[in-house]
């Protein structure tokens, strides 16, 4: 293992951490709303957001960039505000939050929908607001589903490739994840080198999802209880 | 205490309650599905399509005419489902003490804990206790935000649940002690008379008896009204001490004696409630001779009237109107008619203690 091996398993531990922060209240909020909602809106919305999951990841990144540009609709937003993102480890992150947002979304909804809605009629009774059976009761019971969803969604985040070096390139030291960094590498024949990668990837993806596993299976244990 | 205008339309029928209730304790009686449920929830402001007027105690909690629609959370008033619907990621301390009101009394928790007698459970997961303790804890949870008014839905599955898990008694401590006033959903007209001043019955989502319970449980087991519950011969009373070494205790219910089995605790005396089922008291029309039964009652046949349980008897005895269940060929056999001096014979491990 090299420094440079280091940095860039830093490098992309942050934006990836950094872009499951990003969508986790978008996420929980999304969820709840589809769990709570009925009829043709929640379907429409419901296909939406699942469109990165189907989508190459290349097309999401595209409509990114166009996004992005300094004449497209956000971009230029960004650029009057002295903001430039493209090219930047902000895009990285952006690129990771929108790929894995329908993996929470998901893990969310699922997790709500078991939720008794019984139960908030209870807390309002009990003097709670609508936010405030939410928060004390919706959550709480929640909780697992949501940290699974947030699991997976960090773990799609490390390895996302096809929108990120379109939106953000691959420039060592400033953008290059290990997943971009396994491509280079092989690329310029370092096949060694891109395998201590893989090798760092494997580990952290199998702790992931293990956990993931792990707390949807005692979820499924407890509800069967 | 609280007047109500509530209209509801579920799948079978549309549920139309027009009523001024005043005792502070109501009964909801009638038969499963007649809407005493979405009744309850309506009144707590869990139904957004109820519709009408909700005052309680001269405060419009809903009054549709007027725009005015409290949310459940301004309401104040405590609900116990029939499945108790303890939040499952609370221990019981935490479901008590979900409801406790920031500005809540010192001691009240500790206090209600003592009126429901739950300390043992305190500590233990809604899954891990029984049917009659979520009761017990979810009628805490309810005090514990200090409600205006409870609404208590009996489970269905009480109906054999043992005395001593039933949360009567427990209702009972809570009016005396807390001076809450309550509507009880019960199949059990018994239960209904020991803890309710007034009843309401339902059918199919209407009112169809009205008034002191005492009238309306008379109505229903003259058949005046469908029945759809059980209905039990109710006595209050007061019960003497148990003498050392019987089993029996002497219960003077207006101008009867009657001797019932004596409580397990030897404290209980003094105000009681006792109940016998009619098809539990013999009936003859001559005196009856060396019987082992303990009670023996002379009375006068009121009247009788039959259907497919059988003939059901109204007979005056000792003050107090007894209603017997007869098989028809006994009754045939018996020639009863209205006046008839008949004998009534009640054993006493027949007679039931409630309160």
């Amino acid at each position: 293992m090299t420094a440079e091996d280091f940095g860039i398993l830093f490098l992309t531990l942050r934006v990836a951490a950094l872009a499951t922060l990003l969508i986790l209240p978008f996420g929980i909020a999304c969820g709840w709303f589809l769990s709570r909602s009925r009829g043709s809106l929640r379907t429409v919305a419901e296909t939406v957001l699942s469109l990165p999951l189907v989508l190459p990841p290349t097309a999401v990144g595209l409509l990114l960039l166009q996004a992005l540009r300094r004449s497209g609709p956000v971009g230029s937003l960004l650029g009057r505000a002295g903001i430039e993102v493209l090219f930047t480890p902000a895009a990285v992150v952006l690129a990771c939050a929108v790929m894995s947002f329908p993996f929470l979304v998901r893990f969310a909804r699922t997790a709500f929908e078991e939720v008794d809605p019984r139960l908030l009629s209870m807390a309002r009774t009990l003097g709670d607001s609508p936010s405030g059976a939410f928060r004390r009761v919706a959550l709480p019971l929640a909780w697992r589903g949501i940290l699974a969803g947030t699991l997976l969604a960090f773990s799609r985040a490390l390895g996302e490739f096809g929108a990120t070096i379109l939106v953000a390139g691959n420039i060592p030291g400033r953008t290059q994840t290990l997943a971009l960094a396994i491509f280079q590498r092989t690329h310029i024949g370092q096949d060694a080198a891109a395998m201590r990668l893989v090798g760092l990837t494997v580990v952290i993806a199998f702790a992931a999802v293990l956990a993931t596993e792990v707390l949807t299976s005692r979820r499924a244990r407890r509800i069967a209880t | 205490m609280i007047a109500l205008d509530v209209r509801l339309d579920l799948p079978r029928f549309t549920l139309q309650v027009e009523s001024d209730l005043n005792a502070p304790g109501v009964a909801v009686l009638g038969p499963s599905g007649s809407g005493k449920t979405s009744l309850l929830e309506s009144i707590a402001g869990l139904r957004p399509r109820a519709r009408g007027r909700v005052i309680l105690d001269g405060v419009a909690l809903q009054d549709d005419a007027k725009g005015v629609r409290l949310p459940p959370e301004a309401r104040r008033i405590g609900y116990v489902p029939q499945d108790a619907l303890l939040f499952p990621h609370l221990d019981v301390a935490g479901n008590v003490r979900f409801g406790l009101r920031r500005d809540a009394r010192r001691g009240a928790f500790d206090e209600i804990i003592e009126i429901l007698q739950i300390a043992p459970l305190l500590r233990r997961h809604p899954a891990a206790i029984s049917g009659g303790e979520r009761q017990r804890v979810a009628l805490a949870r309810a005090l514990a935000a200090e409600p205006r008014l409870l609404l208590l839905d009996e489970p269905l599955a009480a109906l054999d649940v043992e005395l001593k898990e039933r949360i009567v008694p427990y209702l009972l401590r809570v009016r005396d002690a807390l001076h809450v006033p309550f509507l009880y959903v019960t199949h059990n007209a018994g239960e209904a008379a020991a803890v309710a001043g007034e009843a309401l019955l339902l059918r199919d989502g209407a009112v169809v008896g009205e008034g002191p319970v005492e009238s309306v449980l008379a109505a229903m087991a003259a058949g005046r009204v469908d029945p759809g519950a059980r209905y039990e011969n109710v006595l209050a009373g007061e019960l003497e001490p148990r003498a050392a070494g019987t089993e029996t205790a002497i219960f003077h219910a207006g101008a009867a004696t009657l001797v019932v089995p004596a409580p397990a605790d030897e404290r209980i005396a003094g105000r009681t409630v006792f109940s016998v089922a009619p098809e539990d008291i013999l009936v003859s029309s001559a005196p009856p001779e060396r019987v082992s039964a303990r009670n023996r009652l002379l009375g006068r046949v009121l009247s009788a009237r039959e259907d497919e349980d059988g003939t059901w008897l109204r007979v005056e005895a000792e003050g107090f109107p007894w209603t017997v269940r007869l098989t028809r060929a006994a009754e045939e056999e018996l020639a009863l008619t209205r006046e008839s001096p008949v004998w009534l014979t009640i054993k006493a491990h027949s007679f039931r203690r409630l309160s």
